[in-house]
């Protein structure tokens, strides 16, 4: 049953007023004036038939006017019904949690900034926090950082809502929950409100978001999910540079790639694509892209851009046409510092010969490491020293089974973020992978060797154009990858969706199969089983495969350095003196130095703030250049369905669409429904009533 | 018919009740009204006038030429109208109620005001003409009698009289008016200026007691405007000025009904007048006295 309360009861004294009719009633039924008249015979025929309809009218007329005045003065005390559940008048710890990642500085669907409008709902809620509240206020970019302001202190708390912005950084959603979580927990006020104001993008709701969430209101919390978007808006970003700059069409001028990724259900428009050494136009492109692809984009250049730096390093800058998220439409590059991917290649020798090197050629072919890729060949008892700091991705090859040890080695490698290529052959044993290897890398099971019907090959399809490992092949859906045909494969089984068949066969058995750092070939570049290493079509595959697992483990992340990890440059030799570290916006850190390998690296001691260009030196002597970016993770713009979120039994969690939503709910938690309004209606009402029954009332002078 | 149809007519105020009754004597009031009166009646054929010459009167602008003296007006180049006296036998009583009913007064005159003046006017018209008049002014079955002379003592007498009265008691016809007409052996011009708040049976009995009496009779029913209209606009508690009996009451609620009501009693009146051959005039202390002296003469043309 809802109560009703009164939020100015002080004016509840004014109550008496309701006398004040009665009393006039009477006074003026005692008051009534005297007038003489030549006869009353006429009246008293009269009087009988009017005496009841006037005194019916009479106490109408009182009444109305009773009820106007109580009703009045009840408005003025601000009468509000509580709904029911609601903690009305209980002193609450109030946590809001604002999401200032990077794709808060995205617009919405109606084109405004999500940021602006988070802001408005975290306002809303700190200017109706009540003398007794506690406010907690996180950012989800930086969780541990906690603002608590008391109740009656809306200047500070509503200062802190002013300041947010959106910031190049992911957030991060669990910390910052389980930090509001903890703290509100510590209040000493029973009733706790958690408000979560984000756009809330599926990348930012891992699991463990989703637990802390949960854990939040099964510990008593009332959690209120704020969503300031309700769909997915349009976007496309950059996704990195290519730093090598390669030979032009037909061998004039230059070609500096930048891979581009339109993240929208429908493809985007001619998209513009610059690149800028400082203020300098410098190259220019256009792509136009499918939904959901991500493609490279080649951007025209003249000529080598001057460097900068003495190691020959030119600092460009790529953009692309703004649009929803202007955060990814630009992109910072280092050309002439292409990526330097260290591999472990694993072979075994047999009966004296050596394993053939096709696939070391093909990824570095000159052996002097311009291509992107530095190659370290060595056989199975290797392993036994693989690890992050030797190797970016291990290849084993054609090998038949791994010792428990080495087994572990590639394991533990793995988890610690390097990539596992697996390339299969004639001596690889399928028993083996299946029951030992594969399971916990790549969700695929091998049933033995299939060959091709006599006389016949099998001719490879492409089956994911966009990916990663296909990206340095012209191929469609489907469409035939080169002239490569092989005569046996492993015969290869995917087990789940979190392994992709990326090349099959004409018939749909796979030959390339990735998952996150894992590369494995169920066919051979040996030539027992096929001409793949002859084809033109072996280079971009092997260097494809290599590069994925490198991209997708975490290998990719020291080469593509992300705003908000610390940045980190290789060396070749230690410094003589310390190192220090100079960035956008006033960035300035130490660094430090640690073998890595065959040479070293420097890692600034502070994360990177802003995308941008970030220079170690030695004193006043540049010595590397790393350019840091922003993380393309929000790039994609697609909320997370919420229902997901809320959608665990007892748990009462909100979801509030729209400002106006959120003031209805706060007015209903922290005053009540109020009926003040609605009181004053009444009485305008019944005034109207009293004017309309006593409209012969007016004095005439 | 309108006072100022004519240059150097006097003024239709002469012929207001409210402006003359501001006139502090009465007698002053009478010859206002009259003179006021017969001044505006220039194209009426009620001229009063007889065959035998009584005065001359110099010529206004309007006056008929047929009374111009054309010998006078060849001798002396002024026109003068002769003025003729009547002759007549006409005896005319003037019943005026004096009852408490008669002292209402909306609008700062009294019916009993009116009457007064009215009577008065009369009375003077009357002995004007040279005819007879007389007085009875009645209250609760009392009343002062003056017998009807034709002198201009008597006038003074009427009008002594008439300035006297004041209102009291209640309407009583059948008390008074019997005896009037007990006392009235010769025939003549009964004039009752009343409210006529009693029972209509009373006054029917009454009137055909004149009748009886081969008495013409001429009934000003005099109401005061708020009588009729009703028309206060607050609860009030109303107080019966001859009974003394009260009753509370909002007007607006019963004003229609009320105003229904008082046509109808009215009309009954108006219906029984005729019934009894009798002249009924209903007139309201705001209407003009000429409207009241036009019914009378209408009334004595008809007589003689």
């Amino acid at each position: 049953m809802p109560a009703i309360s009164f939020l100015n009861a002080g004016l509840l004294w004014a109550l008496p007023a309701v006398a004040v009719p009665l009393l006039i009633h009477f006074l003026s039924r005692r008051r009534l004036p005297e007038v003489p008249f030549p006869t009353v015979q006429f009246l008293r025929a009269l009087e009988p038939r009017e005496i009841r309809r006037i005194r019916l009218r009479e106490l109408l007329l009182l009444l109305l006017r009773t009820l106007a005045v109580l009703l009045l003065v009840l408005a003025f005390a601000r009468p509000s019904l509580e709904p029911r559940g609601a903690v009305i008048h209980a002193a609450a710890a109030v946590g809001i949690l604002l999401d200032d990642s990077e794709s808060m500085g995205a617009l919405d669907e109606q084109a405004r900034p999500r940021m602006e409008e988070a802001r408005g709902r975290a306002r809303a809620i700190v200017e109706e926090a009540r003398p007794g509240d506690e406010t907690l206020l996180a950012a989800s970019t930086e969780p541990d950082a906690v603002t608590a302001a008391r109740g009656s202190d809306h200047v500070r708390a509503a200062r802190w809502v002013d300041q947010q912005a959106a910031r190049p950084l992911p957030a991060r959603m669990a910390q910052a929950l389980e930090r509001l979580r903890r703290d509100l927990g510590q209040s000493r006020l029973k009733a706790r409100e958690l408000y979560v104001i984000s756009d809330f993008q599926r990348s930012n709701w891992d699991p463990a978001a989703v637990r802390e969430l949960h854990a939040a209101a099964e510990a008593g919390t009332r959690v209120t999910l704020l969503p300031v978007v309700e769909s997915r808006v349009a976007n496309h970003g950059f996704t990195g540079a290519d730093p090598e700059l390669k030979p032009g069409p037909e061998g004039r001028g230059l070609e500096l790639r930048a891979r581009i990724e339109n993240y929208a259900d429908a493809p985007t428009e001619r998209l513009a694509v610059r690149a800028r050494l400082g203020e300098t136009l410098v190259g220019a492109g256009d792509v136009s892209l499918k939904p959901q692809e991500s493609r490279w984009v080649s951007l025209s250049i003249e000529s080598r851009p001057a460097a900068e730096g003495g190691d020959g390093r030119a600092p460009v800058i790529l953009e692309a046409d703004r649009d929803a998220l202007p955060a990814d439409d630009r992109w910072y590059a280092l050309l002439g510092t292409p990526e330097r991917v260290r591999v472990l290649r694993v072979a075994e020798s047999r009966g004296g010969t050596p394993p053939p090197r096709y696939v070391p050629l093909a990824l570095d072919p000159a052996g002097d490491r311009s291509s992107g890729f530095e190659v370290e060949d060595a056989g199975p008892g290797a392993l036994s020293s693989l690890a992050p700091s030797r190797a970016d991705v291990v290849i084993l090859e054609d090998l038949a089974s791994l010792s428990a040890d080495a087994e572990e080695r590639v394991r533990a490698f793995h988890r610690a973020g390097g990539g596992v290529v697996i390339l299969l052959g004639p001596h690889a044993d399928p028993q083996y992978y299946t029951s030992r290897l594969l399971p916990g890398l790549i969700d695929l099971a091998l049933d033995g060797v299939e060959r091709a019907p006599a006389g016949s090959v099998f001719e490879l399809r492409a089956r994911l154009p966009g990916h990663p490992i296909l990206e340095g092949l012209t191929v469609s859906v489907g469409g035939p990858l080169s002239q490569a045909r092989l005569t046996q494969i492993m015969r290869g089984r995917v087990l789940s969706g979190r392994a992709q068949t990326v090349v099959s066969t004409a018939g749909g058995l796979p030959v390339v199969v990735a998952a996150p750092g894992v590369s494995v070939l169920l066919g051979s570049f040996a030539e027992e089983w096929g001409d793949l290493a002859f084809s033109g079509a072996f280079v971009p595959l092997a260097r494809g495969i290599v590069q994925s697992a490198a991209h997708a483990a975490g290998a990719a992340e020291e080469a593509h350095p992300y705003v908000g990890a610390r940045p980190m440059a290789r060396l070749a030799q230690p410094p003589a003196v310390a190192l220090s570290v100079r960035g956008p916006e006033e960035y300035r850190s130490q660094a430090s130095v640690e073998a890595e390998g065959a040479g070293f690296r420097a890692v600034a001691d502070a994360p990177a703030r802003a995308p941008g260009i970030y220079e170690f030196r030695a004193g006043e002597r540049e010595i590397a250049a790393v350019a840091v970016n922003v993380d393309p993770l929000e790039s994609d713009l697609a909320p997370e369905p919420l229902d997901s979120l809320r959608a665990r039994g007892r748990e009462e969690i909100a979801v509030l669409a729209g400002p106006s939503v959120l003031a209805a709910h706060l007015r209903d938690t922290r005053r009540g429904r109020e009926l003040a309004s609605a009181f004053l209606v009444a009485v305008g009402i019944l005034l109207l009533g009293e004017l309309a029954l006593g409209s012969a009332r007016v004095l005439r002078p | 018919m309108t006072a100022n149809a004519a240059p150097g007519a006097p003024p239709r105020r002469l012929l207001d009740p409210v402006f003359v009754s501001k006139l502090a004597r009465i007698d002053l009031r009478a010859r206002f009204v009259v003179e006021g009166f017969l001044t505006g009646l220039h194209r009426s054929p009620y001229h009063g006038f007889s065959v035998e010459f009584a005065e001359h009167r110099q010529y206004m602008p309007g006056d008929p030429l047929r009374h111009l003296d054309w010998k006078v007006l060849a001798k002396s180049d002024r026109k003068y109208l002769k003025q003729y006296q009547e002759e007549t036998n006409l005896r005319a009583m003037l019943l005026v109620d004096t009852s408490a009913s008669m002292g209402y007064a909306s609008g700062g005159l009294s019916k009993l005001d009116y009457a007064r003046s009215l009577a008065a006017a009369l009375a003077y018209l009357m002995i004007n003409q040279h005819d007879a008049v007389g007085l009875f002014a009645f209250a609760g079955g009392q009343g002062e009698l003056i017998p009807p002379r034709a002198s201009s003592a008597q006038l003074r007498q009427i009008l002594l009289a008439l300035e006297r009265l004041t209102p009291g008691g209640t309407t009583d016809f059948a008390g008074s008016l019997h005896r009037v007409a007990e006392h009235s052996t010769r025939r003549g011009l009964v004039i009752l200026l009343s409210d006529l708040l009693d029972d209509p049976a009373r006054i029917e009995s009454a009137v055909r007691h004149f009748r009886h009496r081969k008495h013409e009779v001429l009934v000003f029913h005099v109401l005061d405007p708020q009588e009729r209209r009703f028309d206060f606009e607050r609860e009030a508690t109303y107080i019966d000025l001859e009974t003394g009996e009260r009753v509370t009451t909002r007007s607006q609620d019963l004003r229609e009904d009320y105003r229904a009501r008082v046509r109808a009693w009215s009309e009954r009146l108006r219906e029984l007048c005729i019934a009894r051959r009798a002249d009924y005039v209903a007139v309201g202390s705001d209407t003009p006295y000429d409207r009241a002296l036009l019914e009378y003469l209408e009334k004595r043309a008809r007589l003689y």
